[in-house]
C-alpha cells in the first residue's frame, strides 16, 4: 500500500475511540478521501494541544500522513462558522453520525455528501426540522448508489399523486389498486413530494420518514442503530 | 521452561489495568514474587478490602464504605442544591474550587449514543428519584462540555424540568486570566455566542 500524506484536508469527526493510554482513533469523514480512520498520539493527555479540538460536529482540516487501514493524525485546525449542537440537535447528529459509520466504506470519497453533511448540521443549529433528515438520508442513498425511484413506478410510468404503491426495494414503487399497509406502502403524492424535496405536507412528511426508516433498515442489513435505541429509552422516562 | 500456571494467571490478571502490555505484566509480576512478597500482601489485602467495603453512596452515587458518604450526611451543606457530574474526579475539581456548599449526584459517566451508553446503563432514573426528593430546589448540571456531557445535560434538564425543579448549567468561556489572543477560537467562538447582559 502507497503511503499518503495529506495536507490541510477539510473533516467532520464522526467518533473517537480510546486507543492505548493517552491515544485516540479518530473516526472522520473528510471531503476527498471519505471516511478515514486516523490515530490522534497522545490526544488525550491534559495538555494535548489537539484535546478538545476533536469533537464532533465542528469543522477541522485535518493532515495526516501513513500507510494501511489507520493513519496517523499529524494536524488538526478548528475552522468555525458551525454553532456548537446542542439538545434535540445534538442527537439528530449522532443520527447522522451512526448512518455514515455504518453504510460508508472507508476510503470512498463522497463530496457531494461530505456537503450534503455539513449543510444539514448547520441546518440543525438553528434547531432541526425532519425535513432536514429526510434530504440527508435521500443524498445519502443516492450517494451510495441505491438511488431512489420516485417520479416513476417500477414499470416506468409517471406516479400518479393520488395512487397508492408498495415501494419495492431497488426496483421503484408497485402500484397498489388500495392502500397497502406495510411500512413500504405511500401515496403517489409521498413519492412525488420527496423527489421534489418538499416537505410542507405532514401527511407527506410522516410517510417519508417510515419509508426512509424501512429503506435504512434494509441497507443496514439487521444493524440496530444505538442511537434510536436510546432516543426510545429517553422517551421512556 | 514453561511458566507456571498460577505466575501465568496473575500476569494476566495484571493486564487488566490501564496501560500495562503483556511485558510489563510479567515485570511486575516478577518483580512482585522475587522482591517485594510483603508488597505483594498488602496489595492483595488492599484489593479485596476494598473490594468488599467500597460501594456507591445510595444518595450521590459516589464510592463510599458506608450506606451514605460523609458529604451527602454532613448537616453543614445546602442540601437545595444538587450538583450533577460524570466521575468522581470531577466532584473533587468542583470541591476545590470552594466555590459550592451544596449536594452532589455522580452519574458515573456521560450518554453516549455511539457507543450504545443510554439513560439505562447510567441509571438516570436513580438521579431523578434523587433530584424529586422534595428538598432539591436547583439542580446545576455540571458534566463536561464536550457533545457527550451536552446530551447528557440536555435529557437530564428536561427530564427535570418537566417535573417542575429548576434546572441550571455552568458557564463556559473565557477562563479566569485567559488573554484573547491565546483563548482558543472554539471557545471563543461560542463565547461570543453565549454572551450575556452586563449588569449595573
Amino acid at each position: 500500500m502507497q503511503r499518503q500524506k495529506v495536507d490541510g484536508q477539510p473533516a467532520y469527526v464522526l467518533h473517537t475511540y480510546p486507543f492505548r493510554e493517552t491515544s485516540l482513533i479518530v473516526e472522520a469523514f473528510t471531503r476527498d478521501f471519505g471516511r478515514v480512520a486516523l490515530l490522534a498520539r497522545g490526544a488525550r493527555r491534559p495538555r494535548s494541544a489537539i484535546r478538545g479540538l476533536l469533537l464532533g460536529f465542528q469543522p477541522l482540516e485535518v493532515s495526516w500522513a501513513g500507510k494501511g487501514e489507520v493513519l496517523t493524525l499529524m494536524k488538526a485546525e478548528w475552522q468555525g462558522g458551525q454553532p456548537l449542537l446542542a439538545g434535540h440537535a445534538l442527537f439528530c447528529g449522532y443520527y447522522l453520525n451512526e448512518l455514515l459509520l455504518h453504510l460508508l466504506p472507508r476510503e470512498d470519497a463522497h463530496e457531494a455528501l461530505y456537503a450534503a453533511y455539513a449543510e444539514t448540521l448547520r441546518c440543525f443549529a438553528d434547531g432541526v426540522q425532519e425535513a432536514d433528515l429526510r434530504r440527508f438520508e435521500k443524498s445519502l442513498l443516492q450517494e451510495l448508489g441505491y438511488g431512489l425511484t420516485l417520479a416513476t413506478d417500477a414499470e416506468g410510468r409517471a406516479v400518479e399523486s393520488a395512487g397508492h404503491y408498495a415501494y419495492q426495494i431497488e426496483r421503484g414503487p408497485v402500484r397498489l389498486s388500495r392502500p397497502g399497509d406495510s411500512a413500504l406502502s405511500v401515496s403517489g403524492k409521498t413519492l412525488l413530494d420527496l423527489a421534489h424535496e418538499d416537505f410542507s405536507d405532514t401527511r407527506s412528511l410522516a410517510e417519508a420518514k417510515q419509508l426512509m426508516r424501512a429503506l435504512m433498515a434494509h441497507y443496514l442489513d439487521g444493524k440496530q442503530l444505538e442511537t434510536r435505541k436510546i432516543f426510545r429509552e429517553l422517551q421512556e422516562l | 521452561m514453561s511458566t507456571p500456571s498460577s505466575l501465568e494467571e496473575l500476569i494476566e490478571a495484571l493486564r487488566c489495568l490501564p496501560g500495562i502490555g503483556p511485558k510489563s505484566a510479567q515485570r511486575m509480576a516478577y518483580h512482585l514474587l522475587q522482591r517485594d512478597r510483603k508488597g505483594a500482601r498488602r496489595l492483595a489485602d488492599g484489593m479485596s478490602h476494598a473490594l468488599e467495603a467500597i460501594r456507591h453512596c445510595s444518595r450521590c452515587n459516589t464510592f463510599t464504605e458506608s450506606d451514605v458518604c460523609e458529604r451527602c450526611a454532613s448537616t453543614k451543606r445546602d442540601a437545595s442544591l444538587l450538583c450533577v457530574v460524570e466521575t468522581p474526579v470531577d466532584m473533587n475539581m468542583m470541591e476545590q474550587t470552594q466555590a459550592y456548599n451544596g449536594l452532589y449526584y455522580v452519574i458515573m459517566g456521560r450518554l453516549s449514543p455511539l457507543d450504545g451508553v443510554g439513560p439505562r446503563e447510567l441509571q438516570l432514573d436513580r438521579l431523578l428519584a434523587r433530584a424529586c426528593d422534595g428538598e432539591v430546589q436547583e439542580v446545576i448540571l455540571a458534566t463536561n462540555y464536550t457533545n457527550e456531557g451536552e446530551a447528557t445535560a440536555h435529557y437530564v434538564s428536561e427530564l427535570l424540568r418537566s417535573r417542575g425543579i429548576k434546572v441550571t448549567r455552568i458557564a463556559r468561556g473565557v477562563p479566569v486570566g485567559g488573554e484573547l489572543e491565546y483563548v482558543d477560537a472554539g471557545t471563543l467562538a461560542q463565547a461570543m455566542r453565549e454572551r450575556k447582559n452586563v449588569e449595573a
